[in-house]
């Protein structure tokens, strides 16, 4: 793109003017064209996708029988994903159950407590590149620390822990913005009647930031769900039983869905499993972003009387 | 003597701020340390230009991984950037409201989708397709591109939407004030004020697609050969560690580390680039 190109032409004669500015809005109806077309792709791209998953599997991950079953013996057809689903809930509990008090805290730090300067620089760069790690990266290093020097093995635990911190970078962010929103009058208000920091935080600012964080948390239940990179060299990709200590191996959808692809001659109907793990995946997790937008959407209805949903 | 909370809640509060620290730092740390062996035995040069890779004939050369991983994002990102801030332009210039936030929607809601479940579609339907039309096996660096395309699309369309929008309104009236079209306008003017906002977009969008790991090891093939062509099975760095890290010990397993330590060196550079350049504003 020069400055200078054939849009803008040294004119002289009205004839000339004239042909420019035909020739100007030609190529504003194509340029207007072309970004419709390109706008109204994406929104194909995405409903093909979204339909070419649930055609292919969402017969069979409907059916009770599938969901609430248990794996068969190798070599059988059929079976369900029981022990699936309740390890892929299980870990997004005990994920967010480490990494919502921490990302918090730490958001409370960097918006209320801390100057700007070297520590809130080094904290911002350590989460920008934290949340640059690929999932992969994340997943051998949870393995490296959790599963074989803290010697929890393949474990719920030891892949809450890795998405805790693979988490940590966003929900932090979330949280900070949620604070930020506060109106900084709530806070002189509060300051200026005497109550202390922490008191204003616990009383005036976290009441108000609440359902901003909450968002956040819900829009990253969906992320744990969907992980897998992180969670095959923490926690495994098949298991018949049911996780109930943390310290129990598991094997949630997203990462089984790995374990067909590659392990998938087992079992006869392999990618059957396979397609209707990816739709269930892929309706719960759309089920948690709707259910964010939701809750921010009620929320905003409530203190503003404004605000859409869609 | 009274416990002074606030002092007792600013500590706590900035132990949980510098995990993010910690965390980094420890994963250099380890991911480094684990790396080494395999620097140390297999020499720097052979670890990450040779093309060979045979564990068990002792070579150890990543070449072909590294390769890989740039040649597929180079085309995730050819595909992907156009589609993406066309997409950005149309919801910040010319969407009607409804539009926009239809089309905004749309691209969040493209995001969620779970990287596995986008590998298991290209899998299932993209393959078999590149398959039917190309006669080979359809497996390869352009399926990779095209599902990296989609991956990369809404972290570079949501971020190029910011950066549209903080160019100032009065920017576009007086252009069309003067006369200017809405496309010379977004040509002239919004695009070079929004210009290093979309690349902040983009360098993201390049981050994500080289780390990215599920969706292209159902893609790619895999084989630990260059390609001879767009269409036939290959590997990239983090498809290669997938694959490999279960059953691999020693030196192996070293190498697999250090194509790690490749990908986070890589990370850090890309993110000192964004801070370094990005326009305060838009600093994801």
């Amino acid at each position: 793109m020069n400055g200078k190109d054939a849009a803008l032409p040294a004119i002289h004669t009205v004839e000339s003017r004239k042909a420019a500015r035909a020739n100007a809005h030609r190529a504003d109806r194509t340029a207007t064209g072309v970004i419709w077309g390109v706008a109204m792709l994406g929104l194909a791209v995405l409903t093909m996708i979204i339909f070419a998953i649930l055609w292919n599997g969402l017969t069979t991950a409907l059916t009770p029988g599938f969901v609430f079953g248990s794996p068969k013996a190798m070599g059988a057809t059929g079976g369900g994903i029981w022990p699936n689903v309740v390890s892929s809930f299980y870990l997004a509990l005990l994920t967010l159950v480490i990494v919502l008090p921490i990302g918090v805290a730490a958001a409370i730090y960097m918006s209320e407590f801390a100057k700007e300067g070297r520590i809130t620089r080094a904290v911002r760069f350590g989460a920008d590149t934290l949340s640059s790690v690929p999932s992969i990266v994340f997943g051998i290093f949870g393995m490296l620390l959790f599963v074989i020097r803290f010697g929890f093995g393949y474990s719920m635990l030891a892949g809450a822990l890795t998405l805790s911190l693979l988490n940590l970078p966003v929900v932090m962010r979330n949280a900070e913005q949620s604070i930020n929103q506060v109106p900084n009058t709530y806070r002189e208000a509060s300051l200026g009647l005497g109550a202390g920091r922490w008191y204003t935080m616990r009383k005036v600012i976290l009441p108000v930031a609440t359902p901003g964080i909450t968002t956040g948390a819900i829009l990253t239940i969906g992320r744990i769900l969907g992980e897998s990179a992180a969670v095959i060299y923490t926690i495994g990709i098949f298991s018949k039983f049911i996780p109930v200590s943390p310290l129990d191996p598991g094997s949630p959808m997203a990462a089984n869905i790995w374990h067909w692809y590659t392990e998938g001659a087992l079992v006869k109907n392999w990618a059957k499993i396979a397609g209707g793990e990816a739709a269930l995946l892929l309706l719960i997790v759309l089920a948690f972003n709707l259910l964010a937008r939701l809750i921010a959407y009620l929320y905003k209805r409530r203190t503003r009387g404004a605000g859409r949903f869609v | 003597m009274k416990l002074d909370r606030d002092w007792v809640a600013r500590k706590v509060f900035f132990v949980a701020a510098m995990m993010t620290v910690l965390g980094i730092l420890l994963i250099i740390a380890l991911v480094t340390k684990e790396a080494i062996p395999a620097i140390r035995k297999v020499g720097p040069v052979n670890l990450f230009f040779s093309t060979d890779w045979n564990p068990a004939g002792g070579h150890y050369g990543m070449l072909v991984f590294a390769v890989g991983t740039v040649l597929s994002t180079i085309g995730a990102l050819i595909v992907g950037v156009p589609l993406a801030v066309g997409i950005a332009l149309f919801v910040t210039e010319v969407a009607p409201k409804k539009a926009a936030a239809l089309v905004t929607r749309g691209v969040e809601l493209l995001a969620g989708i779970p990287s596995i479940v986008m590998g298991w579609l290209g899998f299932t339907l993209l393959v078999p397709w590149i398959a039917k039309l190309s006669h080979t096996g359809g497996a390869g660096l352009l399926a990779a591109a095209i599902v990296l395309a989609i991956m990369i699309m809404p972290t570079v369309c949501a971020i190029s939407i910011d950066a549209l929008d903080t160019v100032p309104d009065g920017y576009k009236q007086s252009s069309i004030g003067l006369g200017a079209t809405r496309w010379q306008t977004i040509r002239h003017v919004t695009m070079p004020a929004a210009k290093g906002g979309i690349l902040v977009g983009v360098i993201l969008g390049m981050g994500r697609a080289m780390g990215e790991t599920m969706a292209v090891a159902l893609v790619i093939g895999p084989a630990s050969v260059f390609p001879s062509s767009l269409t036939t099975p290959t590997h990239t760095l983090t498809t290669k560690i997938l694959t490999e890290m279960g059953e691999a010990s020693g030196i192996q397993r070293s190498a697999l580390f250090a194509m790690a330590l490749l990908l986070l060196v890589i990370m850090v550079a890309l993110v000192m680039v964004i801070r370094k350049f990005a326009p305060a504003k838009v600093k994801a």
